[in-house]
């Protein structure tokens, strides 16, 4: 058996621990900040920020699921936004890799699936499987691992695709710059200057923040339908 | 040139159709969001996020009909 490095594993690697460095200096900073001082800076951006993900699940789920569920939004915010930006500065986006967002989506789909058994019990989750009439069971229980390939299919194909065109137009580019100006003797992608920083902000920075949002938007829907009402 | 190729043209063709769908469901996001901002001008950031939303995870379809197109060109033409 041979060990292969994925392309996508470098990247992951020094994404994980660049946050995991912000995280560390940012929750020092905020310890020995002065409570009765303005806070500047680092600190404020993370107090913001931390606001900013608690009013979503408290808006979204339920406020009394703040502290249980907000830092998993916030920690999924600021990691997917990392990965899908991170194809600008050259590297290859760590949700290119299926791996990636499977296991994203997959704790995503152990919450829904723990937010459903706290609701209806052990008991009442099955019996919920053959609700309306028994031999209904299957498309019921295909229904429950839905979310699990839709979430992590929506991420991965985005970004996958956005990346794929993307070698696609500069090749193009390349391919329309040595047919014009390859005569001359002059060897560089002229056109693809000009033209790719355009998709570049739509492929990149557009389709990647969206899909972070529809990310994050969709896991607490998801885990607030299953809770239901108060 | 033999006719493998054609046909996996032709599948890749038929997968990145779902584009039609998608269009059509996409300019019906937009023309509903547009009809609300007439009638609730003051909510226009509400609906701005929610059309954004709206397009994004209707776009899904689209993308897995690209991306199979994709792979069909890639790995088997």
């Amino acid at each position: 058996m041979t060990l292969t490095i994925q392309k996508e594993v470098p990247s992951i690697l020094i994404i994980t621990a660049l946050l995991c460095m912000l995280c560390v200096y940012a929750g020092n900073k905020i310890k020995k900040a002065d409570p009765y001082e303005k806070p500047t800076g680092i600190v404020f951006a993370g107090l913001w920020f931390v606001e900013w993900a608690d009013g979503l699940v408290a808006s979204t789920v339920r406020p009394s699921y703040v502290e249980r569920f907000g830092p998993y939004i916030g920690s999924l915010t600021m990691y997917l936004l990392c990965a899908n930006l991170s194809g600008l500065f050259g590297f290859n986006a760590p949700t290119m890799n299926l791996s990636v967002t499977l296991t994203l989506a997959l704790i995503t789909w152990v919450l829904i699936q723990a937010a459903a058994f706290k609701t209806n019990g052990v008991l009442g989750y099955f019996k919920a499987l053959f609700e309306p009439l028994p031999f209904l069971a299957i498309g019921n229980i295909a229904g429950k691992f839905s979310p699990l390939i839709s979430l992590s299919m929506r991420l991965f194909g985005n970004i996958l695709s956005g990346s794929i065109l993307m070698t696609l137009i500069y090749a193009a580019t390349n391919a329309l710059s040595e047919a014009i100006l390859g005569w001359v003797g002059f060897d560089f992608n002229v056109f693809g200057v000009v033209i790719a920083p355009v998709f570049h902000a739509y492929f990149d920075v557009f389709a990647g923040f969206i899909q972070m949002y529809i990310f994050i938007s969709l896991t607490m829907a998801f885990v607030a339908n299953e809770l239901g009402d108060e | 040139m033999d006719i493998g190729r054609g046909l996996v043209a032709i599948a890749a063709a038929i997968a990145v159709f779902t584009g039609f769908s998608t269009g059509f469901g996409e300019g019906m996001v937009g023309s509903k969001a547009v009809e609300s901002v007439g009638k609730n001008p003051e909510a226009i950031d509400k609906i701005r996020t929610m059309m954004i939303l709206g397009d994004g995870i209707s776009e899904t379809c689209a993308i897995y009909g690209l991306l199979i197109a994709l792979i069909l060109i890639f790995l088997f033409a």
